[in-house]
């Protein structure tokens, strides 16, 4: 899971951060120090509230091997920052391959980053070894997207829930019977009782959800990374996932990272909305005012490419985009997003890379031609 | 003169448990160049409606019947042979769920498009391929794309290969049965824009299976809305997006989240039922939130929320039903009160009628209960027959009692 399985790229370019340079191979010894937050970066100011500060963070893989020398990458998370704070619900919607769930997935650090840096409550953990990291891992959970292949077929309900107690030593055996029904009932699968014996077949899909629900609920994790929790599931059971999330959030005070492709259920589900095209954030800011005044030509498009119920729309066809993601071992040029902008110019956007500006209060939006 | 125009179709398949009716007797219109959204959620038999249309039959078939006209022939009486050669991917074809992930890796799609005009067709492979280039074409892919293989392929594009294969032999009516849901949003978009300009183009017909209401609006000139095996609601896109009618129609329009609306949405409670022994009379009535009498109340409904009642007066002061001793339910339609004797009953029935009355404004499916009579020490309580709501006409209502109530 770690550098071990491949090697270090990190050589390969700048590093920002010279504490974390010595022994590039993951074994920083700085783990538990607190980091002061740095500047220069949306956001920057003020990060000791947040519970989680991620600052350019790259995430890219190495592709080829044997025949081919390994000199190119997958830049899957590409310069990504911004901060997740306490008790809040960030959304992060992009079509599949814009490097959404390998931002999750980094964010727990169930991969190392390339570079860059994130801090979770205060502590650098963006090289932790594993062992260092027990302590991230009760504090942080994740729901996955498919509840039929995510809980194991040939364990209870309760074992089920029971194992994240176990791996992290928690309780005696009565305590952890106790914190299942809990679980359970806060998943509101009622009777509780009712539920521990079953097995993941017995289940719906909708239920089987609420089970990977409580199993991310029963450590009290902070923070919680939902990968398109909903979207294996029938149109009506989604809503009903989505509001218990919402719930337990305000109940529990957990921060998430809704990852979706699907903006519709992330206006309601989050406070913020992040736009991942190729790997970088295009736009970040509230809910109401990136869906309310798109200003990145890409979440314009997303949304176009929304319908809703309207018997309107049967006779008009919508705009799409030309074109498809770019390849993201060589993007392009500039902007990753100009050969399919309706509005790109040439000479800027396909050249100079746009910063993220804060256009409005909050709102962020990393385009030349946004105003 | 419609298309297709499907009488009382019904497809049972046979289980240990019983018959599972996934398909029960529904009737539906559709007129050429139009689309019919068929619309519900996952288990409702939407894909075995199109499974009957096309007679694409599991070996466990229970009972498949009913009347299936396209153009001027009934095609259910039509030989297996017949409705081969005639019917199947010549005049109705289909876009499998998922078919573009069935793609066979190991063939050039090109030849996977060609097979159902080698099958059906007696021409050479060389012609098929012309007619396969021509069809590729048409749903905007180049040429080249008949000599590559699925995994070169983006799934936007394995998707219209899939829509190629359905159009190859050209049918006049063809089944979308969820022709977008693996795909990503823009390519979605361009995949509805693709079937928009094939209908107007060449005047196909289209049955179009989705549960994302949204989707349906894009193509529907007709929605049918399935819940458990039947038909509850159709209607024009204006009456259903506009003016719904059955509550479920309602609920399901109101648990669909929305990007250009503030409402937040609203889940329906519990889940579709088991439709081996499928609710009676209504068969939403358990998760609908305006059932009444004749929606389909059984005693088995009744019977806990009664004792409970009873036991909790029971503990009052003063209350005047005295001596209740148990409940139970003697048939479906039927439950009787235990009193300590028959003074005890005959004294109890007035109080017990004010009483269930006033329950009744608080919890729906007291309003079942029709008749109470004292037979010695019980009290017996019958109640209304479950009713079968009207059946729909073809042009546009709803299976609902309240409509009922309320034209009468």
């Amino acid at each position: 899971m770690t550098s071990a399985s491949r090697p270090e790229p990190g050589q390969m370019w700048k590093r920002d951060d010279p504490a974390a340079a010595p022994g590039d191979d993951g074994n920083s010894s700085s783990v538990r120090d607190t980091v002061p937050p740095e500047d220069g970066s949306p956001e920057a100011e003020g990060a000791s509230t947040a519970i989680l500060s991620v600052e350019a963070l790259r995430m890219w893989f190495p592709v080829g091997g044997f025949l081919t020398r390994r000199d190119a990458f997958v830049k899957a998370v590409d310069g990504v920052t911004f901060r997740v704070e306490r008790k809040e619900t960030i959304a992060v919607v992009g079509e599949s391959g814009s490097g959404k769930t390998t931002l999750g997935r980094t964010l727990l650090r169930l991969l190392e980053p390339t570079d860059g840096r994130l801090i979770f409550d205060g502590t650098d953990i963006t090289h932790a070894t594993r062992k260092d990291l027990m302590w991230l891992r009760r504090r942080t959970q994740m729901i996955p997207q498919d509840p039929y292949s995510s809980v194991n077929p040939v364990f209870s309900v309760q074992r089920i829930l029971e194992e994240p107690l176990a791996v992290h030593r928690v309780g005696n055996h009565e305590e952890r019977a106790e914190r299942v029904l809990r679980a359970l009932e806060s998943v509101k699968l009622d009777p509780a009782e009712s539920f521990i014996g079953k097995f993941p077949h017995m289940l719906s899909g909708g239920q089987r959800q609420r089970v990977a629900v409580a199993r991310a609920l029963i450590l009290d994790p902070e923070f919680i990374v939902a990968d398109e929790p909903v979207s294996m599931l029938d149109a009506s059971v989604r809503v009903s996932i989505l509001t218990l999330l919402r719930t337990l959030q305000e109940r529990f005070r957990i921060s998430f990272l809704y990852v979706t492709h699907d903006l519709a259920t992330a206006k309601y589900f989050s406070d913020r909305i992040g736009i991942m095209y190729a790997g970088k954030l295009v736009e970040l800011g509230p809910v109401g005012a990136v869906l309310g005044r798109p200003l990145h030509p890409y979440t314009q498009a997303l949304m176009e490419a929304i319908p809703d119920p309207d018997p309107a729309n049967r006779t008009r066809a919508r705009t799409t985009l030309p074109g498809e993601p770019p390849n993201l071992v060589t993007p392009p040029s500039g902007c990753y997003f100009h050969p399919r902008c309706p509005i790109a110019k040439a000479g800027l956007c396909d050249q100079v890379e746009p910063p993220l500006r804060e256009l409005a209060p909050a709102h962020w939006v990393a385009c030349h031609l946004a105003e | 003169m419609p298309l297709l125009r499907a009488r009382d179709l019904t497809l049972h398949y046979r289980t240990k448990k019983g018959p599972v009716r996934a398909v029960d007797s529904i009737s539906f219109e559709i007129e050429k160049g139009t689309t019919l959204a068929l619309v519900g959620e996952s288990g409702c038999g939407k894909t075995s409606t199109a499974s009957a249309i096309l007679r694409i039959l599991p070996r466990n078939v229970d009972r498949y019947e009913g009347e299936l006209q396209f153009r001027d022939t009934d095609i259910m009486k039509l030989s297996d042979e017949e409705f081969r050669k005639q019917v199947r991917w010549s005049s109705i074809s289909i876009v499998f769920q998922g078919a573009m992930n069935a793609l066979n890796p190991t063939t050039q799609v090109g030849s996977q498009v060609a097979e159902p005009l080698l099958i059906h067709k007696d021409i050479k492979k060389l012609e098929a391929m012309d007619e396969v280039v021509s069809t590729l074409r048409r749903v905007g892919l180049p040429e080249y794309i008949a000599r590559r293989y699925p995994h070169e392929l983006s799934g936007g594009m394995k998707q219209r290969v899939v829509i190629a294969m359905a159009l190859v032999m050209k049918p006049d009516l063809v089944i979308l049965d969820e022709p977008t849901s693996a795909l990503d949003v823009m390519t979605q978009a361009n995949i509805m824009n693709l079937l928009k300009e094939l209908q107007v183009r060449q005047g196909l017909s289209y049955i179009f299976i989705t549960h994302d209401l949204g989707l349906s609006s894009e193509l529907a000139d007709k929605i049918g809305i399935m819940y458990a095996g039947q038909l509850v609601e159709v209607g024009s896109p204006d009456e259903i997006y506009r003016q719904a009618q059955h509550p479920y129609t309602r609920m399901l329009m109101s648990s669909a989240p929305r990007l250009r609306d503030e409402e937040t949405p609203q889940a329906i409670p519990g889940g579709p039922p088991n439709l081996v022994s499928p609710p009676r009379g209504c068969r939403f009535h358990p998760r609908c939130p305006y059932a009444f009498k004749p929606c389909g109340w059984i005693a088995s409904d009744l019977i806990d929320r009664l004792r409970d009642e009873l036991i909790a007066d029971r503990g009052t002061d003063g209350s005047p039903i005295r001596g209740f001793r148990e409940v139970k339910a003697q048939s479906e339609g039927q439950l009787a009160l235990e009193f300590e004797d028959g003074a005890a009953a005959k004294s109890a029935l007035h109080p017990l009628e004010s009483m269930l009355a006033e329950l009744a404004g608080r919890w729906a499916p007291i309003g079942s209960v029709d008749r109470l009579s004292v037979e010695n020490r019980w009290i017996v309580l019958r109640l209304t027959k479950p009713q079968d709501p009207v059946t729909l006409l073809p042009a546009h209502g709803a299976s609902c009692w309240l409509l009922e109530g309320a034209a009468t």
